[in-house]
């Protein structure tokens, strides 16, 4: 910066250039922030006030399509009930995450330092990787029942190879030469890794561990359509077979919450280790 | 003469590929006293970095014997450091850390190597620049810091791939003028892999030349400038009439 300013200044006059171009682009900076935020926003707005719109005018029947306000005033009056059933699905949806999480990278570590494990196992993750694995759920009843068991492992099932695919191309697109260095050093396996090589991964791993939230949101959904007596989940397959459209829309709504503050969680974890262990681009 | 503080004795590297084997460098000798500066010149592919990657243990010779300090070269050895093309650094350490990275690898006692760091980084002219990460330098910053890493920890030899190569000229020659007047502080015995025959003959006190096919060492020229150099000599008709030998062996080699 203050190498361009010192290259850019070299009169007096371009030097008042350089400070109105600079309070420019910051203004320009704040502005294009602001726009980013407030035109997806309006856009959103805007879709629900046509909503709303077409079914007041249109006479829709709330047992079609309640209209957002609709929808809202069931979430208020029956918010009690919402958030009974929203626990046990959050909870379940984070489990089944953080058990993929740990799997998953260990499964990866594995990969990355045994060849018999890599050259057997990693096409049959990439395999399954591609199957539509939500047609196995009712699989998992049958050998787990209809507890939280079934659930959380098949909410782990779906979830944990993004974790494995993304945390292995992490650890294979270490810096060759990064690795030469430590190995130059004499470096023990565990200090290559630990100063070196899962760093180097980190932001791999987060983006398949952000795949994998939204997976394990849905695995636990999928299960509770199938078996639960609770959830949320359950809460919109029973209030549509009643043709609660509004109940079932208010779930809907209480779960885009619940995986909105779950994958938060996720993205603020990566922010923090992106201050710590980020390359800002440029 | 006393006993060679660096050899290699016959080094021959043949890669095993698809289309059958590749013979990278084949029957190369060559022996360094202590606290000499030996380049390895030579065109993209002739096997020069092989050799180095060789001498620094990285990789291991099909046949023939490396030794180091009259020790045989079985794999990587903790007094030598090594520079590479690019500067290596860890992009989330600060410059400080990255400096000081051996020492934590080495399991080294920090308190006493911290000085030594902060003082690398003075003589490079990084001075100030210690909180800095990699990405807030230039490539010529970088590549610096990476010969502090590669010193910090007092080696006896200096292996250098190629470090100045990915570096604009101007930069470069600059880069050359800070490595040698850091090598006035801190004697040490560097082989130096490029393939600019000014860099070399400016730096070095003997220039190997590698080439042919199979590639060896088909040239060792003694530079007999003394030291300290100035840059000035690149300008002296005798600089000149080296660079001219290297170029026509270099040339010769490539046309066999």
């Amino acid at each position: 910066m203050s190498e361009k300013n010192s290259k850019l200044g070299i009169g007096t006059e371009s030097g008042t250039m350089v400070g109105g171009a600079q309070s420019q682009a910051l203004s320009s900076g704040l502005r294009d922030g602001a726009r980013s935020i407030l035109l997806p926003v309006i856009l959103a707005l805007g879709v629900l006030v046509l909503w709303e719109l077409l079914v007041r005018l249109n006479n829709i029947p709330q047992v079609i399509l309640p209209a957002p306000t609709a929808i809202l005033k069931i979430i208020s009056a029956q918010h009690e009930i919402l958030l009974r059933h929203a626990i046990p699905t959050v909870l379940e949806a984070a489990g089944g995450f953080l058990i993929a999480s740990v799997l998953g990278i260990a499964l990866a570590v594995w990969l990355s330092y045994s060849r018999l494990a890599r050259e057997a196992l990693y096409p049959n993750l990439v395999f399954f990787q591609l199957i539509p694995k939500i047609a196995l759920a009712p699989l998992f009843i049958i050998w787990l029942g209809i507890g939280s068991e079934s659930r959380l492992a098949f909410s782990v099932f779906i979830s944990f190879f993004p974790i494995v695919i993304a945390t292995n191309a992490g650890f294979a697109n270490v810096e060759r030469n990064m690795l030469k260095l430590c190995q130059s050093l004499t470096a023990t396996e565990w200090q290559t890794f630990s100063s070196v090589k899962f760093p180097s991964a980190l932001p791999y791993i987060f983006s398949g561990m952000k795949v994998a939230m939204t997976l394990a949101i849905i695995g636990v959904i999928i299960g509770e359509f199938i078996t639960a007596q609770k959830g949320l989940g359950y809460l919109i397959v029973f209030a549509t077979a009643r043709a609660e459209t509004g109940v079932a829309m208010a779930a809907i709504v209480v779960l885009c919450g619940g995986g909105l503050f779950l994958y938060g969680v996720v993205a603020l974890a990566e922010h923090i280790a992106n201050r710590r262990y980020g390359v800002p681009r440029g | 003469m006393s006993s060679p503080y660096i050899a290699a004795q016959n080094v021959s590297k043949i890669y095993q590929t698809r289309s059958g084997p590749v013979h990278a460098v084949e029957g190369a000798s060559f022996a360094a006293s202590e606290g000499q500066f030996i380049s390895l010149l030579g065109p993209s592919g002739c096997g020069k970095s092989t050799l180095l990657m060789m001498l620094a243990g990285l990789e291991k010779s099909t046949t023939g014997s490396l030794s180091l300090s009259g020790e045989a070269v079985v794999g990587p050895r903790r007094d030598s450091g090594i520079v590479f093309q690019d500067a290596t650094l860890l992009p989330w350490k600060s410059v400080f850390e990255n400096v000081m990275f051996p020492i934590e690898i080495l399991k080294l006692p920090q308190n006493q190597y911290q000085d030594r760091a902060m003082e690398l980084l003075h003589r490079v002219g990084l001075s100030g620049f210690e909180k800095k990460r990699p990405h807030e330098l230039s490539g010529g910053m970088r590549q610096r810091v990476a010969i502090c890493r590669a010193l910090v920890h007092d080696p006896k030899v200096l292996l250098m791939d190629e470090p100045f190569s990915a570096l604009d000229a101007i930069t470069r020659d600059q880069m050359n003028v800070v490595l040698s007047e850091l090598l006035e502080r801190y004697r040490k015995t560097v082989i130096f892999v490029t393939h600019s025959i000014r860099e070399a003959v400016y730096l070095s006190d003997r220039v190997l030349v590698m080439g042919g096919r199979p590639s060896s060492i088909v040239m060792d020229l003694t530079i007999p400038f003394e030291r300290p150099r100035r840059f000035e000599i690149e300008d002296t008709a005798e600089f000149g009439a080296l660079c001219r030998t290297l170029r026509q062996t270099i040339e010769q080699a490539h046309h066999v």
